[in-house]
């Protein structure tokens, strides 16, 4: 009776307080993809508390404490307090981190993690990049990742990927500055990159310094981008589903004079240049009133050919899990961009498709297959299957531009009678550019790609504790065929608006051609690469090793040419004493065939060490807040094999070459001819790079930043020397002898914080890489303005444009070109050398190079209970671009709003252009005499990329969907740009006349299911 | 398993290396070149073939234009191309666009890299006469050799001469400029020396564009009338420099020329093509001494015909616009020059009854074509005044092209750009002789021959002419015989007559057809070129020559 009285007292007493502390919270975590297994939660406040997310990323907890908040953790993400509401049910999303001190960075051969490394490593997730709406995954990685430079010169369908340098450029050879990139230790070409689907990426990294690219040896000197793909986990199969479409409208339309101003304009050109008027005062009359459309037609042809916008779209489906036997990811992708072409082939034509558009279908499969306790075994395969499609005339843009093939003027867009018109009075009489679109036919590239990777590894754990040993083989293969269904020029009529009568085009007759259909080949690649590695990693008391020794095995051939050999050697050692003392050696011993058998192989060693201040134990008691205050340097060589000409460049060969003409009947004699002179000595480039930075992690890692310097010395450079007399006769082989610096920073700050339950996200980076040449045997100048070395790699020569001639006693008393006539109005350049002419003497360095030498990007985050907002804004700064050509010469181009401020008497002042003319080689025209008039400073901002998601709640979603979420996504949104009435898109390549196909805003709309 | 992997990675590394060959097996090498077994010498034939290939472009290699656009006989129909910056003074050691300098020493390289390696290829092959093909080519690469100093010369004076030495990377290539006497007197005996190994003429059809003797011969005598012309002897630009040309004036090298002339016309291999026409377009005629097969092709025609006729065959461009001063420097077809007051000119009829060559020559308006008359009045179908590229003088230049008169289009034709021919070598006596003797009977001879072939009645010239009045006759009648053949820029510069051609403005003409079809002919000027006396006599070395080269001196005058 006592016990039962004793028991009720316990229930009366301390059954009411249990009844409010224990508490029964469920939930689900998960990120932007799908449910995260495995993840921790626990009570805040109470660490012993706690539960793992199942393999549907559920948990079930008990609240002991009376608190009414969780902690979640999970490797590779920011950690995440929630408040547990009424309801007892609880969605956890997690945002990926970027700089937990133990997340693992993919580095070559190999990961480390940000507490102990000792390199220079930029990484990105492949989550972060996956919803900007680009084929390519090159355009996503500009003011994300520092260190990295992008210029994006074109938007066509399937050819829009950006050039991209790590850390800027030190080679003088032109295609020695390309990095080298990895795909799961499979080296790509630099074009094959574009071709992988962003949905199969797991992380980007981009190794920069010696420290992490010396093991890669003679291919390491440009940096390295290495990409690894997505892998199974252990799990129960998880299906994603991810689908989306967007519309895509250029970032910048082109805006051309009508046909009365640019008649107008022409007229005077003519005028100024002491010609009859090409347009009578009735002519001119007609062109403003439009009162004759087909004797006077007024045509856009930029809107009478392009679209306003087109479509892309794009679908992933990914699966992946798996067991302790084994793992997968497998998936499949198809991605769809239209060009932005009207249809004229349908209506008028054979309806065959001409407008430019890009198809890919990927898949790819990974397996990771446990075959016995110690043996595992991994697969990958994957294969992408690609189109191009091009109308079968000359770049579109570039025509519209071009004013010697198309004027406003020159033609109606159809004939009263619906016949085609043809650009009458220009010299090619081209017939107008809707008739070619719609009968010409197309050109389409048909591109596979086949990668196949074996590999073993074997844990020798039994031999040796934390030793193993792998291997692989790997081969990838790229082909491709295209297509071309192609006709003669059809035919078309220039209508005479007063006589009423048609003439045919004297080029084409009055018959349809039929269409010829041929096939060419452009890509055979094929590669193969063994590698096999001795892995060691053990951790004795305080102390850890590391430790690698590798073979690498690469031969690949492209068409018939003999392959390419590489075989290299490397050796990675590492030392951390209690993650405070950091020491790694790099070593790499490779060669290539390029060079002569005695000059073939080298030697890349480099050392790397590193303090982590943080874990002294002053520095922890007076900074209890600072988690990582790691100081860092490495130091070492790294080479370059790239070198142009033909493969062989140190022995002297003949080539065929040289025929000439004998008899009667006009027979080529075939000829033989000396090749170049050899260069038995020739080896690779060198660069000597030194790296230091500063590694810092804040308040539970916050806040962390990574600062970095960086000097690099690229040596023996093979240059073409520039002082040899052509009285040799023969061209000579390059020589180990260029010098180029380069130096800069990278600097990288992430923020994360947290009001309430609104997380966000500041991430700023900020690129910086300048270079100089040091040395390239020019030829001696005559004035110091001259001399190309000392000056960044690319550096634009010109005139210094010093105002307009004023009238003729300014042309009287002024320097001059003796070349041509000089008026009042045109362009009045500095005569450096004093000698009263304007003449090659007088060009010197103007601007700068076409790189951008600066490249900030910032993201900035927010994500709010299901929401998400993310943007980019990337920018370059300190380059310039030149303008020349159809891009804005007169009678070159169409008359564009620039020439409406050229220089006339009444204008003398605020010209923005000189004086018209009809010459091409006047002194106005950049194409003759570029300058600093033409070549402009320039720096843009733009709005990159845009992402608003929509999580939608679990407990909303029907049938087994365990994950769905809405996005918006936008890819260069918009575009700050300081020169914008050029009208030239601020990513083009200078000298280019900027008529490329236009780069593309893209406003896409997506949903993603997981299952 | 590992011991699997093991194997499979050997086999596969082993397999690998055996497959592929270390060094570029499909290239020529040394070897193969000068193949000591091979008694066809197929290869080293071939490297023959290749030396010619050197040998300048003729016709419009400088952007369409011919170089003769860049002389008072015609201008460039579109402004600011290459001709134009030539016509203006605008050669410069950063551009010239005539520069040949580096082709000319490659084939240079070529040619001795020839010599030198011969004879280590057993030959056996011979001429139909039976002798043997070694030194025949040998001979050929040697007059090959020469021909491409005489190119450097004419542009340059006296130049690097490198002998039979052929230089690699690691020698000395600071070679200093020979004098303008030795450079001629190398080129002179590199000819003497070839003449005799050279194969007889005329040459098999099969084998037409090969150097022959008479070949050699001419080029010989060409050198030595250049040589002896007042820019080099005499009249040497900076008086004293032995680069620029020779540092004495003496008249016996006008002899020299004359006689290496003669002996041409002595062997009486060659004579005059009775038609004019013919001579540029059959092959294998009795004139043409050594040629470049150009292609059987209507590339003339399709870059210089009047551009009223686009779209009948292919293009018709007009790119060249002969002077109004190359059409009046031919006479009537009774041979008086047009300024005689007996000529019968007149000038509101002014293409009637002149010289045929001038039909020949230039297409003037009213000349039948492609079966209308070429109009460029104003607003004839051939001036049309739009925006597109068209005669700027009234004329388009005709030369060269094939017989389309009648036709309805193109054709292709036996196209050869001629180096030598027999005319030449007439005019190249008569001017050498004139100077030497004065107006002796061989003079008269020579240069009546060529007016006789050309058509005109009487063809005779008046018998009591002075040397000077002779060298008015010859001067002229080597600029209508030879109009647009790349003779006349070379002409006003070794006469030394370039500063006052070239600084006076030349002329086209304007026709004005009124209502009635009546034609208003006036001259009017077109085009003020420049050309800066002394010192743009010789082009200036490129400045990258005189910067690699511590040894190579500029030309007078250039900085």
């Amino acid at each position: 009776m006592r016990k039962i009285f004793l028991k009720l007292l316990f229930c009366l007493l301390v059954l009411p307080v249990s009844v409010i502390a224990q508490r029964q919270v469920t939930g689900v975590v998960k990120d932007q993809n799908g449910p995260i297994s495995n993840a921790s939660v626990y009570e805040n406040g109470n660490v012993k508390n706690g539960v793992r997310s199942d393999e549907d990323g559920r948990f079930k907890l008990t609240l002991r404490q009376g608190g009414d908040s969780l902690t979640v953790t999970s490797v590779g993400y920011v950690q995440q307090g929630v408040r547990v509401g009424s309801s007892g049910y609880v969605e956890v999303i997690m945002q990926p981190s970027t700089n937990d001190l133990n997340d693992v960075i993919v580095s070559g051969y190999g990961t480390t993690q940000r507490i102990t490394n000792t390199g220079s490593i930029s990484t990105i997730k492949g989550d972060v990049i996956r919803s900007v709406p680009t084929a390519n995954v090159q355009n996503t990685l500009s003011g994300r990742l520092p260190g990295i430079f992008t210029q994006q010169r074109s938007g066509q369908p399937g050819k829009d990927a950006a050039d991209y340098y790590i850390r800027g450029v030190s080679s003088l050879n032109p295609a020695g500055n390309q990095p080298l990139i990895i795909v799961d230790d499979i080296e790509y070409t630099y074009d094959q990159l574009q071709q992988i689907n962003v949905n199969e990426i797991e992380s980007i990294s981009i190794l920069k310094d010696a420290a992490t690219t010396a093991i890669y040896g003679i291919k390491g000197a440009n940096g390295v981008l290495v990409v690894t793909t997505r892998r199974g986990k252990l799990g129960r199969p998880q299906i994603n589903v991810r689908t989306e479409a967007g519309v895509q409208v250029p970032t910048n339309v082109p805006n051309y004079l009508d046909a009365y101003n640019s008649a107008l304009l022409v007229n005077e050109a003519r005028q100024n240049d002491g010609l009859t008027p090409l347009f009578t005062q009735n002519d001119i009359d007609l062109f403003k009133t439009g009162e004759d459309p087909y004797g006077h037609p007024d045509v856009n042809w930029y809107n009478a050919i392009f679209k306003k916008n087109s479509m892309q779209a794009n679908t992933n489906v990914d699966i992946s899990g798996g067991t302790e036997a084994v793992k997968y990811f497998a998936s499949f992708g198809a991605f769809t961009q239209n060009g932005s072409i009207k249809d004229f082939s349908s209506k008028n034509g054979d309806g065959l498709n001409t407008n430019y558009f890009f198809r890919r279908f990927d898949f790819r499969t990974n397996l990771d297959i446990q075959a016995t306790r110690n043996l595992s075994m991994r697969i990958d395969l994957t294969g992408r299957f690609g189109m191009v499609n091009e109308p079968n005339t000359d770049n579109i843009m570039g025509e519209i531009y071009d004013f010697t093939r198309s004027t406003p003027y020159g033609a109606p867009f159809v004939n009263p009678d619906g016949s085609y018109a043809y650009m009458y009075n220009t010299v090619s009489m081209l017939p107008t550019l809707n008739e070619r679109l719609a009968l010409l036919g197309y050109s389409r590239v048909k591109r596979n790609d086949l990668n196949i990777l074996f590999g073993a590894k074997e844990n020798l754990s039994d031999l040796v504790k934390g030793l193993s040993i792998s291997g692989q083989v790997a081969y990838a293969s790229t082909w491709d065929v295209g297509r071309k269904l192609l006709r003669g020029m059809p035919p078309s009529y220039h209508y005479d608006a007063a006589s009423k009568t048609y003439t045919l085009n004297p080029n084409s007759g009055y018959n349809m051609p039929t269409y010829a259909l041929s096939a060419f080949n452009s890509i055979s690649n094929k590669q193969v690469n063994l590698q096999g590695f001795l892995n060691y990693d053990r951790t004795f008391g305080n102390s850890q090793v590391k430790g690698l020794v590798l073979f690498n095995q690469t031969s690949s051939s492209s068409m018939a040419s003999t392959p390419s050999n590489f075989r290299g050697y490397g050796i990675s050692a590492g030392y951390y004493y209690k993650q405070k003392y950091l020491l790694d050696l790099k070593l790499g011993y490779n060669g290539s065939d390029r060079f002569k058998t005695e000059h073939r192989f080298g030697l890349f060693p480099a050392v790397s060490a590193g303090w982590n201040l943080a874990e002294e134990p002053f520095f922890k008691q007076a900074f209890p807040f600072i988690k990582l205050f790691k100081f860092r340097a490495s130091y070492g060589l790294v080479g370059s094999d790239v070198v142009g000409g033909n493969q062989y460049i140190y022995r002297q060969v003949y080539n065929r070459g040289g025929s000439y003409s004998f008899g009667e009947n006009n027979s080529v004699a075939s000829g033989i001819q000396e090749g170049a002179l050899g260069n038995e000595s020739v080896t690779w480039e060198k660069k000597k790079s030194q790296n230091y930075a500063l590694d810092v992690n804040l308040w539970d890692n916050h806040v962390s930043f990574t600062i970095e310097r960086f000097y690099d010395n690229r040596y023996d450079q093979l240059v073409y020397p520039g002082s040899i007399s052509a009285i040799l006769g023969i061209g000579t082989a390059p020589v180990n002898i260029g010098i180029v610096h380069n130096q800069g920073w990278d600097l990288q700050f992430n923020f994360q914080g947290k009001i309430g339950e609104l997380q966000y996200g500041i991430m700023p980076v900020i690129s910086l890489a300048n270079n100089k040449v040091i040395y390239k045997d020019e030829a001696f100048q005559r004035y110091p303005w001259l001399f190309e070395t000392g000056h960044p790699i690319g550096q634009p020569f010109g005139y210094t444009w010093i105002g307009f001639y004023k009238n003729q006693a300014d042309i009287d008393s002024s320097a001059r070109p003796n070349v041509g006539s000089i008026h009042p109005g045109d362009l009045k350049y500095k005569d450096l050398n004093g000698d009263g002419t304007i003449d090659e003497s007088d060009m010197s360095a103007i601007g700068r190079p076409n790189l951008p030498s600066t490249n900030i990007g910032l993201t900035l985050n927010a994500q709010y209970k299901g929401f998400n907002v993310s943007v980019l804004f990337q920018g370059a700064f300190n380059y310039s671009l030149a303008l020349k050509g159809t891009g804005i010469e007169p009678f070159q181009s169409q008359f564009q709003p620039v020439h409406l401020y050229r220089w006339t008497p009444d204008n003398p002042d605020d010209a923005l252009f000189p004086r018209l003319t009809t010459d091409p080689a006047s002194v106005n025209s950049p194409t003759a005499y570029m300058s600093d008039f033409w070549l402009k400073n320039a720096h843009y901002i733009r709005l990159k990329s845009v992402e608003l998601g929509y999580q939608v709640p679990t407990k909303w979603l029907p049938l087994k969907i365990n994950n769905a979420r809405l996005y918006f996504s936008a890819y260069n949104l918009f575009t700050w740009f300081n020169i914008k009435i050029y009208q030239q898109d601020p990513e083009v390549e200078s000298n280019s006349v900027g008529d490329s196909y236009l780069n593309q805003r893209v406003m896409n709309l997506g949903l993603q299911i997981g299952f | 398993m590992i011991l699997i992997v093991s194997f499979v990675t050997f086999t596969v590394l082993s397999s690998c290396s055996k497959t592929w060959e270390d060094e570029p097996l499909e290239r020529f090498t040394d070897e193969y070149v000068w193949d000591v077994h091979d008694s066809l010498g197929q290869k080293a034939g071939d490297f023959l073939n290749q030396i010619y290939s050197y040998l300048p472009q003729g016709f419009t290699r400088l952007d369409g234009n011919y170089l003769d656009a860049a002389t008072d006989d015609a201008i460039s129909s579109q402004p600011g191309g290459a001709v134009e910056v030539m016509a203006s003074g605008g050669i410069s050691p950063f551009n010239n666009p005539d520069d040949n300098w580096g082709k000319m020493y490659t084939g240079i390289r070529a040619a001795s890299l020839f010599i030198n390696n011969i004879d280590k290829v057993p030959l056996s092959i011979k001429l139909p006469d039976g002798r043997s093909m070694r030194p025949v080519w040998k001979a050929e690469a040697r007059f090959l050799r020469a021909f491409f100093y005489f190119e450097l010369m004419k542009r340059y004076g006296g130049v690097p001469l490198m002998g039979d030495k052929v230089l690699q990377s690691d020698d000395n290539v600071q070679i200093p400029r020979s004098s303008f006497k030795r450079t001629v007197d190398y080129i002179v005996q590199q000819c003497e020396l070839a003449i005799d190994s050279l194969r007889p003429d005329p040459v098999d059809m099969i084998n037409l564009g090969r150097a022959t003797k008479v070949a050699a011969m001419a080029l010989k005598a060409r050198t030595l009338l250049y040589a002896a012309s007042p820019l080099y002897n005499g009249e040497n630009i900076a008086a004293g420099d032995s680069l620029s040309g020779y540092i004495d004036k003496d008249p016996e090298r006008w002899h020299n020329a004359a006689v290496a002339a003669g002996d041409i016309i002595n062997l009486g291999v060659y004579s005059l093509d009775a038609d004019f026409r013919d001579v540029f377009i059959t092959a294998g005629n009795s004139e043409t001494i050594f040629a470049r097969n150009a292609g059987d092709y209507h590339q003339m025609e399709d870059d210089n015909s009047p551009i009223g006729y686009s779209g009948t065959s292919a293009y018709a461009n007009g790119r060249t616009s002969p002077t109004e001063e190359l059409v009046d420097a031919f006479p009537m077809a009774n041979g008086l020059p047009i300024t005689d007051i007996n000529s019968g000119y007149d000038s509101t009829n002014p293409y009637f009854q002149r010289d045929p060559r001038l039909y020949y020559t230039v297409f003037c308006n009213g000349t039948d074509w492609l079966g209308r008359p070429v109009e460029t009045f104003n607003d004839g179908l051939d001036r049309p005044g739009t925006d597109k590229v068209q005669t700027l003088t009234g004329y388009y230049a005709k030369k060269f092209m094939g017989k389309f008169e009648t036709s309805t289009s193109y054709a292709n034709e036996h196209q050869t750009f001629i180096y030598f021919r027999y005319a030449e070598v007439l005019l190249n006596y008569a001017e050498a002789e004139n100077e030497y003797e004065g107006p002796v009977g061989s003079v008269y001879t020579a240069i009546e021959s060529v007016r006789q072939r050309a058509g005109l009645n009487p063809y005779k010239l008046p018998a009591d002419l002075n040397k000077d009045q002779m060298r008015a006759i010859i001067h002229n009648e080597r600029r209508i015989e030879m109009a647009f053949e790349e003779q006349r820029y070379w002409d006003i510069r070794r006469w030394k007559i370039a500063d006052s051609v070239m600084n006076q403005p030349f002329h086209g003409i304007e026709i004005i057809r009124s209502s009635s079809g009546a034609l208003t002919y006036t001259i009017v000027p077109v085009f003020s070129p420049r050309f800066t006396a002394p010192y743009q006599y010789l082009y200036p070395i490129s400045y990258n020559e005189v910067a690699s080269n511590e040894q190579m001196k500029q030309n007078p005058g250039w900085k």
